[in-house]
């Protein structure tokens, strides 16, 4: 039995709607959890750069913990684990799903983060250090002026690709009963047997997510390009 | 409060479902290595017709969730044979065409990490290709690749997770249906978080190892 | 005649990393409006013993004075940031900040340690980079300018604090032959102005020049400390001999 194609599931309704809900759902995962990653991901790096070993201690043992454990693991500790261990209140919270997803996806993503910022500080050659320290510059100051916006710049284009990272790996949310772009076309397979149909689509609407991403990141990098920056090692 | 009487009891399924995670794991690796290969040294050919596809190949691929993959392929593949498809079929070729594209950017950067110059070098010194490749190329590019493909290869250890959602028995769907039935998630996930947080911290240590190493060797 | 007093005073100096001894018991006095040339094979501990006078490097025994503060008292205090800033250092690789403009690379410091008003930190700021003849590249960032360029804004800088001393740790090293010379003249400049200076380079005709004494540093120790005539002519030890011959067959 050959398969019947039928694109037409796509445009019709109440499909096309429940796509466009699901990508509307999947940006505001993305958005709401970058706003818990990067800042938290930005404090953790710049933790792992300090002199103290302390400090270092605490941001290399939170990157080890979440980079090491698959996320789909950890939205389920976050959803099923730990609500109960909090009482009712929090356990029958409306919406509980949207919560810690936004919240698992953003401590997750930061970890990652944190790894992006320590190796750009990393790549700030250490004469630059010397140089900032010789004109009488205090240590504080080296880092506001020199050591920040340098590894700033360096850091980018990977933190780019982690922004777009973050909207990928939103798929995940489904699997704690979210309807975002990727559960809508699930869904959409189980009213019509088109999941092919349904999942091109849905991959579409990541393309295009990821396209208007990577012109937008453009458009800031080239504002911001330091020349000869990229050319040393 | 925690009981781990619940893992111990089920420990043969649990046990199960991780088997069934390494055997994805295994395959996946043994297909993902050749194609990322392969498409590694197509993001490197100077004859545009293997470079383009191959291009627009892994960036369509890097773009797209491995989850929605799963799916996408989960749904193509009956239609391409006709016939129903196993989900561990689905899932493995998924992981191989999307880890693949991560190989294959690995091998691109170790080439490229080694200079120019060190080539000339070589050359000027009348080694043919093959002889630069073998004592030259392979050796230095392969110091940078290894550490990057270990670090890959944990990243598709725990994307091999997500199976999950075609309903493979592996580890999390296990301890997930074992779940179901006791509910006890505090011990079960918390068992699974800490069996993948040791083995895929042993492979970052690994990986750390390799790199101070390489870091003492500059 | 210059007047003798020590701006400098190096005694008995010792450094290690790990179980490798970079510094060797170095003791030597630099004076006031001095320019000493340091040379010695690669190695030999001189870019650590200039990183070691201005605190940016810690030392296991002996001290460093500069102008009669003792650095190992000082090495962990704010006070070493004041003294940093009143000794200027340029590097073999410029290290200019690759995100500010030549202008704003030379006016930070003063802007932020002296807290001098922008306008006149700039006005200032263009003064030396006019001193370096790069007044018309002011507003361009690093990459843009060549590496001759680069290191006259990298001196700029470090005039900038109306330093008492600058430290030069091979500036021409990494610079193509053609723009040796445009830095080299500012430097000259600079030792006939009466800056005291500390110059590690291998540029003997700099040395002959302008150099009132040379230090000769091999493994860490210092060899000989000589003016440029005797050290020339009549160098005592063989290890320094083999070195100038070395030097000078080049050029």
């Amino acid at each position: 039995m050959a398969y019947q194609f039928d694109w037409s599931i796509i445009w019709s309704e109440p499909y096309f709607r429940w796509l466009i809900i699901g990508l509307i759902k999947t940006i505001e995962i993305g958005l709401l959890s970058w706003i818990i990653a990067l800042p938290l991901g930005i404090g953790i790096g710049t933790l792992r750069s300090l002199p103290n070993k302390a400090c270092r201690a605490i941001g290399a043992i939170y990157v080890e913990f979440f980079r090491n454990i698959p996320l789909l693991v950890q939205l389920f500790f976050w959803y099923y684990a730990i609500p109960p261990l909090l009482g009712t209140r929090i356990s029958r919270l409306p919406n509980l799903e949207w919560y810690c997803a936004i919240f698992g996806l953003g401590i997750y993503t930061a970890s990652r983060v944190a790894e992006h910022v320590r190796s750009g500080f990393n790549s700030v050659p250490i004469g630059q250090r010397f140089a900032a320290l010789s004109t009488g510059l205090s240590q504080f100051q080296m880092f506001r002026y020199v050591i920040i916006p340098y590894g700033f710049r360096i850091m980018i284009p990977p933190l780019t690709t982690e922004f777009l990272t973050i909207f990928k790996n939103s798929a995940l949310a489904m699997t704690i009963g979210i309807l975002e772009l990727s559960g809508i076309s699930w869904r959409i397979n189980e009213y019509t047997f088109h999941g092919f149909e349904a999942t091109t689509a849905a991959i579409g609407g990541y393309l295009i997510i990821g396209l208007t991403i990577i012109f937008l990141m453009g458009q800031l990098e080239k504002r911001l390009r330091v020349p000869g920056l990229m050319r040393r090692e | 409060m925690v009981d781990v009487s619940v893992i111990i009891e089920n420990i043969d399924l649990l046990w199960g479902g991780l088997l069934m995670t390494f055997k994805l794991f295994i395959v996946a690796l043994a297909g993902g290595l050749p194609l990322g290969i392969f498409l590694g040294l197509g993001r490197l050919s100077s004859r545009k017709w293997i470079y383009y596809p191959v291009s627009a190949y892994v960036h369509f691929i890097r773009n797209v969730p491995l989850l929605m993959l799963i799916f996408w392929i989960y749904f193509s593949l009956p239609i391409l044979t006709g016939g129903l498809v196993e989900p561990f079929y689905a899932a493995v070729v998924s992981f191989i065409i999307f880890e693949a594209t991560y190989f294959g950017e690995i091998i691109r950067a170790g080439y490229q990490s080694v200079s120019k110059g060190t080539i000339q070098a070589a050359y000027s010194t009348g080694l043919n290709y093959w002889q630069m490749a073998r004592y030259i190329l392979i050796p230095i590019a392969l110091r940078r690749v290894v550490p990057s493909m270990i670090t890959q290869s944990i990243v598709l250890f725990q994307d091999t997770s997500l199976a999950y959602v075609i309903g493979l028995h592996e580890f999390v769907r296990m301890a997930s249906l074992i779940d179901n039935r006791v509910i006890r998630p505090l011990e079960l996930y918390g068992f699974v978080a800490i069996v993948f947080l040791v083995i895929c911290s042993i492979g970052s240590q690994i990986v750390k190892r390799l790199e101070t190493k390489e870091g003492e060797r500059k | 005649m210059k007047e003798e007093t020590p701006i400098i005073e190096i005694k008995n100096l010792s450094k290690w990393y790990g179980d490798f001894q970079v510094l060797d018991d170095i003791t030597t006095t630099i004076n006031r409006g001095e320019c000493v040339v340091i040379c010695g094979p690669s190695g030999s501990g001189k870019s650590t013993l200039l990183r070691c006078i201005n605190g940016l490097e810690d030392f296991q025994k002996g001290d460093v004075i500069v102008d009669g503060v003792s650095i190992k008292e000082i090495s962990h205090t704010k006070e070493i940031y004041k003294l940093r800033s009143r000794i200027g250092m340029v590097f073999q690789h410029f290290e200019l900040y690759p995100h500010m403009t030549a202008l704003e690379n030379v006016t930070l410091a003063p802007k932020k340690v002296f807290k001098i008003p922008e306008k006149e930190a700039e006005k200032r700021g263009m003064e030396l980079l006019e001193k370096v003849g790069l007044r018309e590249h002011a507003h361009k960032k690093p990459g843009e300018l060549s590496g001759g360029q680069q290191q006259r804004v990298g001196i700029a800088r470090a005039l900038a604090m109306n330093a008492d001393i600058i430290m030069f740790d091979e500036p021409t090293s990494a610079l193509d032959p053609e723009m040796i010379r445009d830095v080299l003249e500012v430097m000259v400049d600079l030792a006939k102005g009466g800056m005291t200076m500390l110059v590690v380079t291998h540029e003997m005709g700099f040395a002959k020049a302008v150099a009132d004494k040379i230090i000769f540093m091999d493994e860490g120790r210092i060899i000989e400390q000589e003016d440029v005539e005797t050290f020339f002519k009549n160098p005592k030890s063989d290890r320094a001999k083999e070195f100038i011959d070395r030097i000078l067959v080049h050029i």
